[in-house]
């Protein structure tokens, strides 16, 4: 575990000289955000009106969340290095190192997306705040767990990522993939709580990565409940579990057909 | 004077070919791209679908008239990235000396930087933008019109372009402002204009001109005005003068990547 | 307007404000509000003639004023000061005029399609210096003939060796029959066989259309075979003007002596002597015969004790590094 974290720290650190580059970069996602700001002030007839269990700030938090996980991520980046890794060959010289390939780009990864959601949590709090001028709950072990699920949110959606990318061992390109899987996360489940869906769907979703890569961590720090809580971890945990062991799975099934191909 | 326009055009229309021909040499891909693209603003529909099952007006706009926006946005997209790719990576290829092989051409400099390459993904904006004028209407002289609209819009895009990314002739690292500039108009430009208010929409007639871009023609389009289409075709006039002006201005200061930032 | 001159440079001048940054997170973020600026001096007062159909070599180590020199008389960059005429011409003017005039090849930069074949890429370049398509292809087939590209004018540039691209870039750049061609370091990169083959062509096509030549190389190769005439700059000046057997006869009266000895002998710097190196059994002479022969520098190493010697004239490659340097 020692190594990873140290991988982590030395990602992290050579990423703090991109800083002003992120700062700026956050323009982009601050845009966004105002355009929802408009759009549901423009929807929303009253601040005190509630449409599928959401008030109108709250629906601009969710974004808010939803945009800073989504962000933190930077699934594209990660896909292309994993596709360019494997098909570079560049894997090859991972196979016989004393460190587990998932872990490795992962506890990378991690480090990069790490600055990122700083700087962009701090920001984009800082505009919520200018925005909206509360924040919807200041309970300091809420605002913790909100943390830890959004965290894991990041894990998870990174371990998708990296499986998605693994692809690139039977195909020639993964990219498609990891497009479809980037859509169906940012028109489906960065803009709308799953709540705004038709009922005949919600079950679906509520089974979908959606729940916890960006729906869970945010529908915690619009609307804290316990009960919702526990089932989001519970959720999570499972999700982790199971990506990673996809991971292990295609990366055994990859590198064996590496052998056979004779790289 | 005809001939040189003549000859200006060839080598442009045939600066383009080659570069499409480069897009299309690994055919799957160059298909795929476009399928791909297709698809990415498809999917937008489900944000509207959803917006609208809250209310039947979106800032003055209807479910059609919103895909008519989107139309106009990938279209005028589709046009810059399409014809003139290039004017993107503008601050970069001043940075980094790359100018040179057009300055030493007998042709027009601006022209020849911009038009070396094209998008292939962006024909599928450009499909894109047409399938949406047709779902909302379908008639020759919508046709006529979209296509001027959407020529002009691109035409402005460009011009906004040239300006962000000649300010690499005065200034240091200015490829990401430029990028953050360029995306404000992509930003904006599938939102109907009415959810935004004051200084916001004021904005977008001056320093992110996706009024006349994109608003304004869904205006004409929907109920035509001679003044729309005037004030359209005269602000792309005035903004691409005004973009060609300060292109040729920061060429004095052209340093062909002497320059370089020593660090002590 | 000078009839005889291709190339006539009085008093050019330019400087680049060179931004300073310091090193660093913090140093970007105050470079952000105060930028400090250094002033260079690239090109600091030259002036020079070169007559029409003269085959020149314009050298000198990096960053001494070469290719802001060139990008000057080629129109890319603007001169602070001083007057231009290439081929009658002044590039601030009239740059379209003088494109026509004027061919450059950079061996750094390819300026080719690299997907399509040299000869749509001829094809290109007919139609940007508005060539008739009967004009193009009968100058197309007399430089596949020159450069003999007709193996593979119908391969792909990103195929080609970078030997063949270099002549293609070459043959490219003469579609239009310019006056004067820009070589910037036409054969950097390439191995010694390809080099010789890249200076035969150059030679064979000054010879065939009188095109003035103007070269830059750090490949003493190229300069010595193909120039007859060479200036030398550093620090954006002209430090030397002269034609190449000037240059090597003003340096032949020196004389390089190397051996090889038997035992170890101590040697100390005379007149007219000077130790290069002295490595106990290796030694490296250097005689300047004005004052002393050569047989006196043999008979202080003692003949007997000699296993090999070798005696030579000073390579041009010295001569040139020796005149930057008295230059500093």
């Amino acid at each position: 575990m020692r190594k990873y974290l140290y991988i982590y720290k030395s990602e992290l650190m050579s990423q703090l000289q991109y800083l002003f580059n992120l700062v700026f970069g956050f323009i982009g996602c601050g845009i966004i955000l105002f355009i929802f700001f408009n759009l549901w002030h423009y929807i929303y007839s009253d601040s005190s009106q509630i449409i599928n269990g959401y008030s109108v700030d709250q629906m601009i938090w969710y974004v808010i969340i939803t945009e800073i996980i989504w962000g933190a991520c930077m699934g594209r980046t990660l896909c292309r290095k994993i596709s360019n890794d494997v098909r570079g060959g560049n894997i090859a010289y991972n196979i016989n190192k004393p460190y587990n390939y998932i872990g490795y780009s992962l506890a990378s990864h991690l480090g990069t997306a790490t600055v990122k959601g700083i700087i962009y949590t701090v920001l984009a709090l800082i505009l919520g705040l200018v925005m909206m001028g509360n924040f919807p709950t200041t309970n300091v072990l809420e605002l913790v767990l909100v943390l830890i699920s959004s965290i894991l949110a990041v894990v998870i959606s990174s371990l998708f990522t990296i499986f998605i990318g693994l692809f690139s061992f039977f195909i020639e390109d993964s990219s498609p993939f990891y497009w479809l899987y980037s859509k169906f996360i940012l028109v489906i489940g960065v803009i709308f709580p799953i709540e705004y869906f038709p009922n005949v769907v919600q079950p679906f979703l509520k089974f979908s990565p959606i729940y916890v890569v960006s729906y869970g961590p945010a529908k915690l720090f619009v609307n804290f409940n316990i009960n919702d809580c526990i089932s989001i971890f519970v959720a999570q945990f499972i999700y982790i579990l199971v990506a990673y062991l996809l991971c292990s799975l295609v990366y055994k099934k990859g590198v064996r057909r590496l052998n056979v191909n004779g790289g | 004077m005809l001939t040189v326009v003549k000859n200006q055009i060839k080598v442009t229309l045939l600066s383009i070919k080659y570069g499409l021909m480069r897009q299309m040499l690994n055919k799957t891909t160059f298909i795929t791209n476009i399928i791909f693209m297709l698809l990415n603003n498809a999917s937008f529909i489900l944000q509207w679908v959803i917006l609208y099952s809250l209310k039947d007006n979106i800032g003055g706009y209807t479910f059609k008239q919103v895909l008519l926006l989107w139309g106009f946005a990938a279209g005028t997209y589709g046009v810059s990235h399409f014809f003139f790719k290039r004017v993107f990576s503008l601050s970069d290829i001043i940075n980094t000396g790359k100018l040179d092989a057009s300055i030493i051409q007998p042709k027009n400099i601006l022209l020849s930087v911009i038009t070396s390459d094209v998008e292939a993904s962006a024909l599928g904006d450009l499909i894109y933008g047409y399938i949406m004028l047709f779902i909302c209407d379908i008639s020759i002289s919508s046709f006529l019109l979209f296509t001027l609209f959407i020529i002009c819009g691109g035409i402005i895009m460009t011009s906004i372009a040239i300006i962000y990314g000649s300010l690499a002739f005065w200034f240091n690292n200015t490829e990401m402002l430029a990028d953050t500039g360029n995306s404000l108009m992509v930003n904006f430009a599938t939102y109907p204009e009415g959810i935004f208010k004051g200084v916001v929409k004021t904005l977008f007639y001056t320093l992110i001109p996706i009024g006349f871009a994109n608003y304004i023609p869904v205006q004409v389009l929907n109920d035509f005005n001679v003044f729309g289409l005037l004030a359209v075709l005269g602000v792309t006039t005035l903004i691409l003068c005004m973009a060609i002006a300060i292109f040729y201005k920061g060429l004095k200061n052209y340093s062909s990547s002497n320059l370089m930032s020593a660090r002590i | 307007m000078n009839e005889e001159k291709a190339i006539r440079v009085k008093g050019l001048k330019k400087t680049f404000k060179i931004k300073l940054k310091e090193k660093g997170l913090i140093g970007s973020i105050k470079g952000m509000f105060k930028t400090k600026y250094k002033k260079i001096n690239a090109v600091n007062d030259i002036s020079f003639e070169v007559d029409k159909g003269e085959m020149i070599a314009f050298i000198g180590p990096n960053g001494a004023g070469k290719s802001t020199t060139i990008k000057m008389l080629t129109g890319i960059l603007y001169p602070d000061q001083g007057e231009i005429e290439v081929m009658g011409i002044d590039p601030r003017r009239k740059r379209k005029q003088l494109a026509y005039e004027i061919g450059t090849v950079f061996g750094q930069k390819e300026q080719l399609w690299m997907h399509l074949t040299p000869y749509d890429n001829f094809k290109f370049f007919g139609a940007i210096y508005d060539l008739d398509e009967r004009v193009v292809e009968k100058r197309i087939n007399e430089l596949v003939e020159l450069f003999e590209i007709s193996e593979f004018i119908n391969t792909p540039v990103r195929n080609l060796s970078l030997g063949q691209r270099i002549r293609c870039e070459i043959a490219a750049s003469l579609i239009h029959k310019p006056k004067i061609l820009f070589l910037d370091e036409p054969t950097i990169g390439l191995d010694p066989v390809v080099k010789e083959n890249i200076r035969t062509f150059i030679k064979r096509m000054n010879k065939e259309y009188k095109t003035t030549i103007f070269l830059t190389s750090h490949d003493v190769g190229d300069i010595e075979k193909l120039c007859k005439r060479i200036i030398i700059v550093n620090h954006g000046e002209i430090v030397l003007d002269d034609s190449m057997d000037n240059l090597k006869y003003h340096y032949l009266n020196k004389k390089i002596v190397e051996a090889k000895m038997k035992e170890k002998i101590n040697l100390d710097d005379e007149e007219g002597i000077t130790i290069l190196k002295d490595k106990g059994y290796n030694l490296k002479i250097e005689v300047d015969t004005t004052k002393r022969t050569v047989g006196d520098a043999i008979k202080l190493l003692d003949p007997d004790k000699i296993v090999d010697i070798n005696i030579s004239n000073v390579p041009l490659e010295n001569i040139i590094s020796d005149i930057y340097k008295s230059g500093n």
